[in-house]
């Protein structure tokens, strides 16, 4: 049960005080967390004791959302929590940010009031919430000035809260019914010291963007399914179907939604190579980084880009490529932007870094951080049979669309 | 990031910092209130707004309630809600002024949009001043009568907060019978979960004060509610499904077959998007397959897929939550995930807290099979650039070299760690070495050959110190140069700041000396003499004691310093297997995130030494809402002077209590009844220390005294028990989960008993023989774990035993959990006795 829910901004400033219970949590409890926050820096942890109460925390766009409680409570039921709330503020108010908050505090405390009553949460439904307050986007705004109504408030209330379809409102009507579908693949891979790929793994996630007439009936099926390790469901999907055939059939909720999550494990190919060599003597090291496509995965690969934090005991380094841009940041952080790789050439980036007085050779390597994405392919193999409908009186449009990019993608030395 | 702000403190000279703006908007209000002008919704709006951000930025705003109360007379909603929002936050400190806003509240409630009585009501319960309950009652009950569910929702969560304004006001209106006919009625479900959370809360709190309370609160655990429940789950929002899954954890099935019901209908839960569902759904599988073994371990691999999907998919915030569940499953079963361990390789830019949990792991599921793998990786750490990291790399290769897997390649990698010629991976290493080295001392040849490489002078950290200097002495028949480096150490003894060190360089010079006389001689002496000057207590004592060995008897003192030693077996673990279990009992909650179950945080009188038995007590109905909530009132009164003065508070306190009683806020005047405490708990920690022959043991091992281990005869037991007693599965389980644990020990048995435990029937034949019943057994080699029960005879009070036994370390573990809490320590050598019997007839 949560009693409070504070919204700081990114100097610590409380922006927003939401009091849920009787017992009201004085403010002073954001001044205890800033200076614990301030001292632990990124190492503060998401669940804290403090003296009076237990704090959840999570940071998005330099928000901190802060809740307090002084109860047992399951702690993914109050950080799940405060991330929903964190989407649907940024969904609502089109991004987070400070001056965004600190104009739009009215809807923000009534989004609130609908999402948790007590302490206990009720909807986080965005499709619910949409019916009960409106967002403040520019279409309303001119027409509250055009109709004189100023109200942001719909005027009946949501039918869907008696419904048996929690997430659909009744009834929309598209003059053009369109369904997109876009497969988006997480890539996550370590390769060791040795050059090894140690691990390969794929989180990817289904979203849907609907808008469909009526209440309609979906079947998606996959051409192989069996890859997949494991996966999870917005509610609406039903369970059956998946655990007989594995196929996905739902009423989707009206708009933008993530349908499933899945992962596929122990991939044995990457896209991307990165070879990097150090060789110390006498107080420098040679760096050479080699990066080039492995396995051609048929698309292009873009964005390509390669970070790493140089050791502490590098006190100066000089490093040039061949192709793109090297930055090296203030707090030792390297970065080196090629986008697409060339025809002709093998991008590289050599160079050297002087170590630190006294120190012979670099004891310390870096890892290679590696970002990448590849449009219209998902790398997992995973592609779409067919996607049905039911209960529809004409054909939709149907949109698919897949893009795999690299997650935790890191290359050791 | 930047300094803490302390504007909410001392606002900045840009802000209005109250009274002047304060007193305009005054006015302006005023002139607005009476005005039916087209257009003066607008106005409102703006200076509504601006009251409220007044507010939200921390500034005094209470004086305007009169003129905003005069302005809600309006049909503009945002308006509406903006009143009510400012109403809510200053009615408690204006009681009287509050008053006013009853009237309109009370026409909001009679509105014809449902939208606004629920609103009105919403912000009536809100107000929370005492003196108007009155008004309360007939708008909820209305309320929860009205033909839209919005409006009950928010009806039922009123009563929850009349409940809390005040109890007898909600108890005497019967508000509460009228929410048990909504619970198993309404066709919402959002009204079925809000009367469930408010029922829970009301019962909880009123089951002290009423029997039929308490049975109420049974009632909602009964067999029809819980399927009522169950059956409706998917209709519920996921928030609600969370509060529906904690309360089936705590409903015990009465067979098998209910309970494979229970998980078939919930299986789909485990797909959910919503991390808190899918963690409450594991919890209960868990809970309700505890008594059975084979079930149990299916649904630990049921449950593994999703908990690392979890991990890998939500925002950092949420896996670490997460993890710190997935880390006490991997430590309870960590054969269960030996092949995922790639999941828990750490990546580069996780934080600290997540790569020491990632680390932890590694260690427990390494395995013949994967233990080469996870070292590679392991060592690479050790070669990272954060160095915190590269420190728990090392010590992890450590332990699972200690864990004695393929320990022939692991000190190879120890040894190359030596040479990588970094102050802290040395340092680390040593202190594994050494380790090493007391458990397996084949490999000393090895290692000392690399070791005595090592220069004293570039270790700095005393841990490492301290372990070079015991290699140096126990081994020093080995390394040619032992006499000279710690001559040399010796030397330099008043640079020597830690205790620690110059401890181990007296015992190290004393076992170079027996070992090689004629070139220690001198550093003996001078160590000796150094030690008597010292000003630390300790040195000082053991220098002397030295001395004075060596004048008495020299051959004594060698067989003290010197004696033969034997491995170490198994290295004490930090976190006793009771604290584990504690947490596993507290899945899904805060303790699994602290590593620590709930008493040891949760209530602040419980925080320094505490009672155990008690304490169990306590904790094991923790598991109810009852504890679980803290009535707010209470909370309140406390809540200030917490804020302000915890540091102080929790001094006093440690001081008063003197080790005894945590409860001392009660005490701290009547020092008999302290005295009185203080003496009952050294009694209980008398017989604890008697309990445990075999942890004493193990510090005489230690300490090098080289006790041969043999468990002193048991005195014949006066307790005797009932031959025929029976016990079904379910009241057991039922006992099993109600009943505190009132003790738990670990002994040594007998090599026979191994060898006959191939066949757990065995043992359960045996331990009938003794009057002593098996509910249930299974496990797989080398745990066994079994389920016995036993009755006092001539009483109806019942022993209840979980016991594993583990094959290969030949311990067992027991915990027994009793009726009759007196009889526990006879009872517990009765069974002792019993098993001990066990294999030698």
């Amino acid at each position: 049960m949560l009693q409070c829910i504070f919204l700081l901004s990114d100097s610590g400033e409380v922006m927003l005080e939401k009091q849920l219970t009787g017992h009201r949590v004085d403010r002073s409890i954001c001044a205890w967390f800033w200076d614990h926050a301030v001292s632990h820096g990124d190492q503060a942890l998401q669940v804290i004791a403090s003296p009076t109460h237990y704090l959840f925390q999570i940071c998005r766009e330099g928000i901190t959302f802060l809740a307090c409680s002084q109860v047992e409570m399951p702690p993914l039921m109050g950080i799940e929590f405060l991330c929903r709330v964190a989407d649907v503020l940024s969904d609502y108010l089109g991004g987070l940010n400070e001056d965004v908050i600190k104009d739009n505090f009215v809807i923000v405390y009534e989004l609130l009031d609908e999402m948790i009553d007590n302490g206990f949460p009720l909807t986080t439904e965005p499709t619910i919430l949409r019916e009960m307050i409106a967002p403040p986007n520019i279409v309303s705004k001119v027409l509250s000035v055009v109709t004189g109504s100023s109200s942001n408030m719909s005027e009946k209330l949501p039918s869907s809260t008696a419904s048996c379809v929690p997430w659909r409102m009744t009834e929309p009507k598209y003059s053009n019914n369109e369904i997109y579908v876009d497969l988006i693949e997480e890539m996550d891979a370590v390769v060791n010291r040795d050059g090894n790929l140690v691990k390969c793994e794929i989180y990817g996630e289904v979203k849907v963007n609907c808008h469909l007439s009526g209440l309609p009936d979906l079947t998606l099926a996959f051409s192989n399914p069996k890859i997949l390790d494991d996966v999870r469901f917005h509610p609406c999907v039903r369970f059956r179907p998946w655990e007989s055939h594995q196929i996905l059939s739902f009423v989707p909720p009206d708009g933008q939604f993530q349908l499933m999550s899945y992962r596929v494990r122990k991939l044995k190919s990457i896209p991307i190579y990165l070879k990097p060599q150090l060789t110390s003597d006498a107080g420098t090291c040679r760096l050479n980084l080699l990066v080039g496509i492995r396995n051609d995965p048929g698309k292009v690969v873009e964005m390509i880009a390669v970070q790493f934090k140089l050791p502490d005991c590098v006190s100066s380094a000089d490093l040039n490529s061949n192709c793109g841009t090297v930055n090296i940041l203030s707090n030792k952080t390297c970065s080196w932007s090629i986008g697409r790789i060339p025809k002709d050439k093998t991008p590289s980036m050599t160079g050297t870094l002087a170590l630190a007085p006294g120190l012979d050779r670099l004891h310390v390597f870096p890892t290679f951080q590696v970002g990448f994405k590849i449009m219209g392919i998902a790398m997992s193999g995973l592609l779409i049979d067919r996607l049905d409908f039911k209960n529809l009186p004409t054909r939709p449009y149907k949109g698919f669309r897949a893009q795999t990019q690299a997650g935790h993608y890191e290359v050791r030395s | 990031m930047a300094p803490p702000a302390t504007a909410q403190r001392n606002p900045s000279p840009s802000q209005p910092s109250g009274k002047g703006e304060v007193s305009d908007l005054k006015l302006q209000l005023r002139q607005l209130a009476g005005s039916r002008a087209p257009g003066v919704d607008d106005s409102k709006r703006d200076l509504y707004k601006k009251v409220i951000s007044y507010m939200t930025v921390g500034i005094d705003v209470s004086s305007v309630f009169g003129e905003m109360v005069m302005c809600s007379a309006t049909s503009d909603i945002v308006l509406k809600k903006m009143c009510y929002l400012y109403v809510g936050n200053y009615a408690k400190v204006n009681p009287d002024l509050a008053l006013l806003t009853i009237n309109f509240l009370q026409r909001d409630c009679k509105d014809e949009d449902p939208m606004i009585r629920g609103l009105a009501l919403r912000s009536l319960c809100s107000l929370r001043v005492p003196n108007l309950v009155e008004y309360l009652v007939g708008p909820l009950g209305t309320g929860l009568k009205d033909n839209n569910s919005y409006v009950r929702m928010v009806a039922v969560i009123g009563v929850l907060k009349l409940y809390h304004i005040s109890a007898p006001t909600c108890i005497d209106a019967d508000l509460p019978e009228r929410l048990k006919h909504l619970l198993l009625n309404d066709p919402d479900a959002q009204v079925v979960a809000n009367c469930l959370t408010t029922l829970q809360e009301i019962w909880a709190l009123e089951s002290g004060k009423s029997e039929e309370a308490s049975r109420e609160r049974e009632a909602l655990l009964s067999k029809p509610v819980i399927y009522y429940l169950l059956n409706r789950i998917k209709e519920f929002s996921e928030w609600a499904q969370c509060i529906v899954l904690e309360l089936v954890v705590k409903y015990i099935p009465t067979d098998t077959n209910e309970i494979f019901d229970i998980m078939n209908l919930l299986e789909d839960r485990l797909q959910h998007a919503n991390g808190a569902v899918v963690l409450a759904t594991i919890k209960v599988f868990l809970q309700l397959t505890l008594s059975m073994t084979d079930v149990h371990q299916q649904v630990y691999e049921r449950i593994k897929a999703p908990l690392l999907t979890l991990v890998s998919s939500g925002s950092p915030e949420q896996s670490y939550a997460v993890l710190g569940h997935l880390h006490l499953l991997v430590m309870r079963a960590p054969v269960l995930f030996s092949s995922d361990y790639k999941h828990f390789y750490c990546q580069y830019n996780e934080p600290f807290y997540v790569k020491k949990l990632k680390l932890e792991m590694l260690t427990a599921v390494a395995n013949e099979s994967n233990t080469y793998e996870i070292v590679t990786e392991l060592c690479e750490y050790a070669a990272n650039v954060d160095i915190p990291i590269a420190r728990e790399s090392i010590r992890a290769v450590g332990k699972i070299a200690l864990q004695q897997y393929d320990v022939n390649a692991i000190v190879d990698r120890l040894l190359q760690f030596l040479e990588m010629e970094k102050d802290y991976v040395t340092a680390e290493t040593l202190v594994l070495v050494k380790d090493l080295l007391r458990k397996y001392p084949q490999w000393s040849h090895d290692c000392i050959a690399v070791v005595g490489n090592i220069s004293s002078k570039n270790i700095q950290e005393p841990k490492a110190k301290a372990a070079l200097i015991w290699m140096l002495g126990e081994y020093s028949q080995d390394m040619d140069d032992a006499p000279y480096i710690l001559e040399s150490l010796i030397e330099s003894w008043e640079d020597e700041h830690s205790a620690e060190v110059r401890l181990h360089l007296l015992t190290a010079v004393m076992k170079c000396f027996f070992k090689r006389p004629p070139e220690t001689q001198k550093a003996l002496g001078a160590a000796l003499a150094a030690g008597v000057a010292d000003f630390h207590q300790d040195v000082h004592d053991r220098a002397l004691f030295y001395y004075r060995l060596l004048q008495y008897n020299v051959s004594v003192a060698e067989k003290v310093v010197n004696p033969p030693k034997q491995a170490v077996s198994v290295f004490a673990d930090t976190q006793s297997s009771e604290v584990k279990d504690r947490i596993f009992d507290e899945f899904n909650s805060l303790s699994v995130v602290y590593q620590k179950p709930s008493y040891m945080f949760t209530d602040k009188e419980h925080r320094g030494p505490f009672e155990y038995s008690d304490e169990v007590a306590g904790i094991s109905i923790g598991a109810d809402p009852a504890d679980n909530v803290v009535p707010a009132q209470h909370v309140e009164a406390n809540d200030k002077d917490l804020l302000l003065s915890t540091y102080e508070e929790e001094d006093t306190r440690s001081v008063i209590s003197n080790g005894s009683a945590y409860n001392a806020p009660l005490y701290d005047s009547s020092a008999p009844l302290v005295a009185s405490q203080t003496q009952t708990d050294i009694g209980s920690l008398d017989t604890s220390t008697s309990q445990t022959p075999s942890a004493s043991l193990a510090i005489d091992d230690l300490l090098g005294l080289g006790l041969s281990i043999t468990t002193a005869p048991v005195p014949p037991p006066a307790l005797t028990l009932n031959p025929k007693a029976v016990l079904d599965p379910g009241t057991f389980q039922q006992k099993w989960r109600q009943l505190p644990v009132s003790l738990s020990q670990e002994f040594p048995v007998s090599p026979q008993g191994v060898a006959g435990l191939t066949a757990p029937q065995a043992l359960v034949r045996h331990m009938q023989g003794h009057s002593i019943q098996c509910i249930a057994s299974g496990g797989q080699s080398p745990n066994l774990k079994f389920f016995f029960s036993a009755q006092k005879s001539g009483s109806s009070s019942y022993f209840l035993v979980e016991c594993i036994i583990n094959t290969s370390s030949a311990k067992a573990q027991i915990k027994v959990k009793a009726d009759d809490q007196g009889a526990t320590n006879d009872f517990a050598t009765l069974f002792q006795t019993a098993l001990s019997k066990f294999g030698t007839a």
